[in-house]
């Protein structure tokens, strides 16, 4: 058990300690790269904006997670269930994924306005594929045999989905829910800067880069950071009670 | 209780005939056992039975009924070859499975699924969850989860393929004692002669593909089947008899 906390405490502190390493040894100047403690003094010392930016950025990244989600269980149950709306719908969603989102930002924030209305509805929108396709996946993957089993009594389609596809899907649903943590992080940040709110984490940093203030800037990407974090360690928790059944956390230790 | 009537009955699928005309007359209440090579369309035939799958032509009536109408009143119960258990479900959740849903249909006398599951010894296991059963527990659940629903009629696909030789002695035996005295006309499907004799009343045989019965042997031994039966010389002649029908059918 203390080896699970002690590995990735050991080898983050480690990395720290090679940049800071570098920083010092090397002379970097500072406009080019910060050494880490200078960073966190000036993280440490602005505590109060950064938490409540960065508590403003978490909602939003959350807030787009939970609709992209919902939307991509309806997406997801309907393209299960067909293989026509799976093959129109698939294509469109694949667009959605590679497509870079910062270059319609400003589209976007013309249309919804400033403030929170963009962030969601960007963060909702390139969440939303990975979590569709998981839904597919998950579904298409239930048991056959309970399948069957299911038919054999005439159970409802409405049954079907919520005693047997939807609980299927869970698995898939949490690795996407892991990969989509970072992705709406980024596009939190990214839509927060572009917009003229002037709220969250990601828009001190769109101010910081346009002064030129390395230390607010690098302390907003330690603050994204530690976020990131926060928010995978909460989705591991979850994980864990959730899909207490499932082999990916019966063999996690073994 | 059930009685099973088929007439004619086919199954094409494409250009392959997995079923030829085939006629059954199986009396309300009764074990009746198919027993016949891979691919003879056993489980083809207990799917069309179930209603989970049309005839290409001929007659099934179950009472009377069609198969779906009695799928629709949850008057089959199925024991899949697989388990089929939900990961998520604890024990009494899956014994319980067939009475969450469609509820409607439900049987005024369904049995309580726990005391079903004491009875097949998995009384201290009602909190557990699947992956903590052995594959013979499992199965336990999986012939609870049928008998729960009380249903007339019960068809069971090769219920005890997966487990080990020393393990469907066991739950032979099991399947004997729930069986007898509940009523329930009985469809099991099945590859081992022993299994076949051991439990049912009739056994069927089936030519290989496309399925045709080739012999249809009654079983005289007594009822309730006792735990030796099949030391029985009686057991061991008409295990013979199974098995030269069933390599007559081959030729």
């Amino acid at each position: 058990m203390n080896k699970r906390f002690l590995a990735p405490v050991v080898g983050i502190a480690s990395f720290l300690l090679l940049w800071e390493l570098v920083v010092r040894v090397l002379d970097v100047k500072p406009f080019i790269l910060r050494a880490p403690s200078r960073i966190v003094r000036h993280l440490v010392e602005h505590a109060g904006t950064f938490a409540s930016a960065a508590w403003i950025t978490a909602m939003h990244a959350v807030g787009g997670l939970l609709i992209a989600l919902a939307v991509a269980l309806v997406v997801g149950s309907l393209m299960a269930a067909s293989e026509f709306v799976e093959h129109a719908t698939g294509p469109v969603l694949t667009l959605l994924q590679v497509t870079p989102f910062v270059a319609y930002i400003a589209s976007v924030v013309l249309w919804l306005g400033s403030g929170t209305p963009p962030v969601l509805f960007i963060t909702g929108l390139v969440c939303m594929p990975a979590f569709a396709f998981a839904t597919v996946d998950g579904m298409r993957g239930a048991d056959p045999a309970a399948r069957e089993l299911l038919a054999s009594v005439d159970a409802s389609r409405w049954e079907v989905l919520w005693r047997l596809r939807l609980p299927s899907a869970l698995p898939s649903l949490f690795t996407a829910a892991r990969y989509n943590v970072g992705l709406a992080l980024i596009a939190a940040y990214l839509v927060e800067g572009g917009n003229f709110a002037n709220a969250g984490l990601g828009a001190i940093g769109r101010r910081a880069a346009a002064l030129n203030e390395g230390d607010t800037l690098w302390a907003a990407i330690f603050a994204m950071a530690l976020l990131g974090t926060v928010l995978l360690v909460l989705i591991s928790l979850l994980q864990r009670v959730v899909l207490h059944w499932h082999v990916s956390q019966r063999t996690a230790r073994t | 209780m059930s009685r099973i009537v088929v007439r004619d009955l086919t199954k094409v699928y494409g250009d392959l005939e997995v079923l030829s005309p085939m006629s059954l007359d199986i009396a309300e209440g009764s074990f009746v056992s198919i027993i016949g090579p891979s691919g003879c369309g056993k489980t083809t035939l207990m799917r069309i039975v179930a209603g989970l799958e049309p005839a290409t032509s001929g007659v099934v009536e179950l009472s009377g009924g069609s198969p779906a109408e009695a799928r629709r009143q949850k008057r089959v119960a199925m024991v899949p070859q697989q388990p089929g258990l939900l990961p998520w479900r604890t024990v009494e959740a899956n014994a319980r499975l067939l009475l969450d849903v469609h509820t409607a249909a439900n049987p005024s006398d369904a049995a309580d699924p726990t005391e079903l599951l004491r009875e097949v010894g998995l009384g201290d296991f009602l909190d557990a969850h699947p992956h903590e059963l052995s594959g013979g527990m499992q199965q336990r659940v999986a012939l609870v989860r049928a008998l729960a629903l009380h249903a007339p009629l019960v068809v069971m696909d090769e219920p005890f393929a997966a487990l080990d030789e020393i393990t469907r002695a066991e739950m032979r035996l099991l399947l004997a004692r729930l069986v007898e005295g509940r009523g329930a006309t009985v469809l099991f499907i099945t590859h081992s002669i022993s299994e076949a004799v051991a439990l049912s009343d009739r056994v069927l045989v089936s030519s290989s593909r496309p399925g045709r019965i080739v012999a249809d042997i009654a079983v005289d031994l007594p009822r309730p089947r006792p735990a030796d039966v099949e030391d029985d010389a009686r057991f061991v002649a008409l295990c013979a008899e199974v098995r030269h029908a069933l390599h007559g059918g081959r030729s």
